[in-house]
């Protein structure tokens, strides 16, 4: 008894040393595979959820319900209205890019998914969504919604793959604001609260509140140049740079459906 | 045999509860997040002898350190170290305490899972801290850690009862053993 009671110590002191001795780059695979093993319950539950959250938002009394469908019935007026303008404009604006190549040279490949999942930590922000390697996605792809940058995809499984948030202190992201040539590089914080933190500006910078910050898609980057990153909130000149913090353009706390940049078109 | 049944039952739970506390909603006004698996990894080392507890911690510390990796500039920010140290460590703790107070109770339960709940939490924090630089702790901050904390207290008794009735192994090991292990009904 007590032989085999040394022998599992044993084991078990050999199994925590090469625990502790494995690289980033198997424990990245691991962490893959882990995914992929929870990926089951991740997406039953995250439809789950789904379900619950629009059985909640669909209840309605008779007085909302009136009140919605005048609200539709008025909106549905006013687009029709505005389409029948904007069947012009559409063919004005497909000539338009035809001319300028726009489409070759600014769209985006993109793979829609679905948030299944929040933060598996307390101090890191990030979501899980429900598509992996077999949709053709593969780590460090940018996320974005049409709003703008929603983060970067770390580990993938088949079928799942976990989303660094912008909002994330380690999401790095480099950056310039609209309308003048400063440029710096965006990060969340480690507080609560989802504001981002846009760093490395001069220190005689004039951000106003409410200018756009966009991604500066630098060469061997990820992300792409001109993703709306956050709005500029307020700024001041430290010591040796100039910090501005921004809200970010897609709200973290809201997400729900996202894109995956797999590539250009 | 029990134990063995009792140590797959409990190393299945382990990274259930991971998955099902990622999908519970944050709670305002600073999106903490009620944790679910320092719970369960206290109830699994309370209820199973040491070798298997130690074992159980093992798996704990992967799944763990697993789930939390980040990779920056091919380095894992926290890697396995800290978690294997860490639930090794809460393993022996609890288990003297379970020996201290002649079995398992859903009191020792409760306080074992806040406590590891806290100092997870906490340490995190330190560790990312002294990696990134910085200490910068507000209101948010030490919400963040506390209200977990003492939501652990609360769904501790809750999944102690759950768990009883799912593993009643335990209890049975502890009335045929006679042996200081096994959840107390």
């Amino acid at each position: 008894m007590k032989k085999i009671l040394i022998t599992a110590l044993v084991l078990l002191a050999v199994a925590a040393i090469a625990l502790c001795s494995l690289e980033a780059g198997p424990l990245l695979h691991l962490k893959s595979g882990l995914l992929g093993l929870l990926s089951p319950v991740s997406r039953s539950g995250g439809a789950v959820k789904s379900s619950i959250g629009s059985l909640g938002k669909d209840l309605m009394t008779l007085d909302q319900l009136q009140a919605e469908y005048d609200r539709v019935l008025a909106e549905n007026r006013k687009l029709r209205a505005e389409n029948n303008g904007l069947r012009d404009l559409q063919q004005e604006n497909n000539h338009l890019r035809e001319i300028l190549g726009y489409r070759e040279r600014s769209s985006f490949r993109l793979v829609p998914a679905t948030v299944i999942g929040h933060d598996a930590g307390v101090w890191w922000s990030t979501v899980k969504i429900n598509r992996g390697a077999r949709d053709g996605i593969a780590a460090d792809m940018p996320v974005i919604t049409d709003k703008g940058l929603v983060g970067k995809t770390t580990a993938v499984s088949d079928s799942v793959s976990e989303v660094l948030l912008v909002t994330d202190e380690n999401c790095k992201v480099a950056a310039k604001v609209e309308g003048t040539k400063e440029q710096g590089i965006v990060a969340g914080t480690r507080s609560p609260g989802g504001e981002l933190q846009l760093t490395f500006l001069s220190k005689l910078a004039d951000l106003q509140p409410g200018q756009k910050v966009y991604t500066a898609g630098v060469s061997g980057g990820i992300f792409p140049s001109g993703i709306a990153l956050g709005t500029v909130k307020s700024f001041r000149a430290r010591e040796l740079d100039g910090m501005a913090v921004l809200d970010p353009a897609a709200d973290p706390a809201s997400l729900e459906e996202v894109f995956v940049v797999t590539g250009a078109k | 045999m029990n134990r063995v049944f009792l140590f797959l039952i409990l190393a299945l739970l382990l990274p259930l509860s991971l998955a099902v506390q990622d999908l519970l909603p944050s709670l305002p006004p600073f999106g903490e997040r009620l944790l679910l698996f320092p719970v369960v990894f206290a109830f699994g080392v309370l209820a199973l002898p040491l070798v298997p507890a130690l074992g159980f911690a093992l798996l704990a510390a992967l799944l763990q350190g697993l789930m939390l990796l980040q990779v920056q500039a091919g380095q894992s920010e926290i890697g396995l170290t800290l978690p294997v140290v860490f639930f090794l460590g809460w393993t022996i703790v609890l288990q003297m305490a379970s020996e201290a107070t002649r079995g398992m109770s859903w009191e020792l339960h409760a306080v074992g899972g806040a406590l590891v709940t806290f100092t997870m939490i906490a340490g995190q924090f330190l560790t990312l801290c002294i990696k990134r630089g910085g200490f910068p702790v507000d209101l948010s901050i030490l919400m963040r850690i506390a209200v977990p904390s003492v939501a652990a207290i609360l769904l501790a008794p809750l999944l102690y009862l759950l768990l009883c009735s799912f593993v009643p192994l335990a209890a049975d090991e502890a009335q045929a053993g006679g042996m200081p292990k096994g959840p107390a009904h």
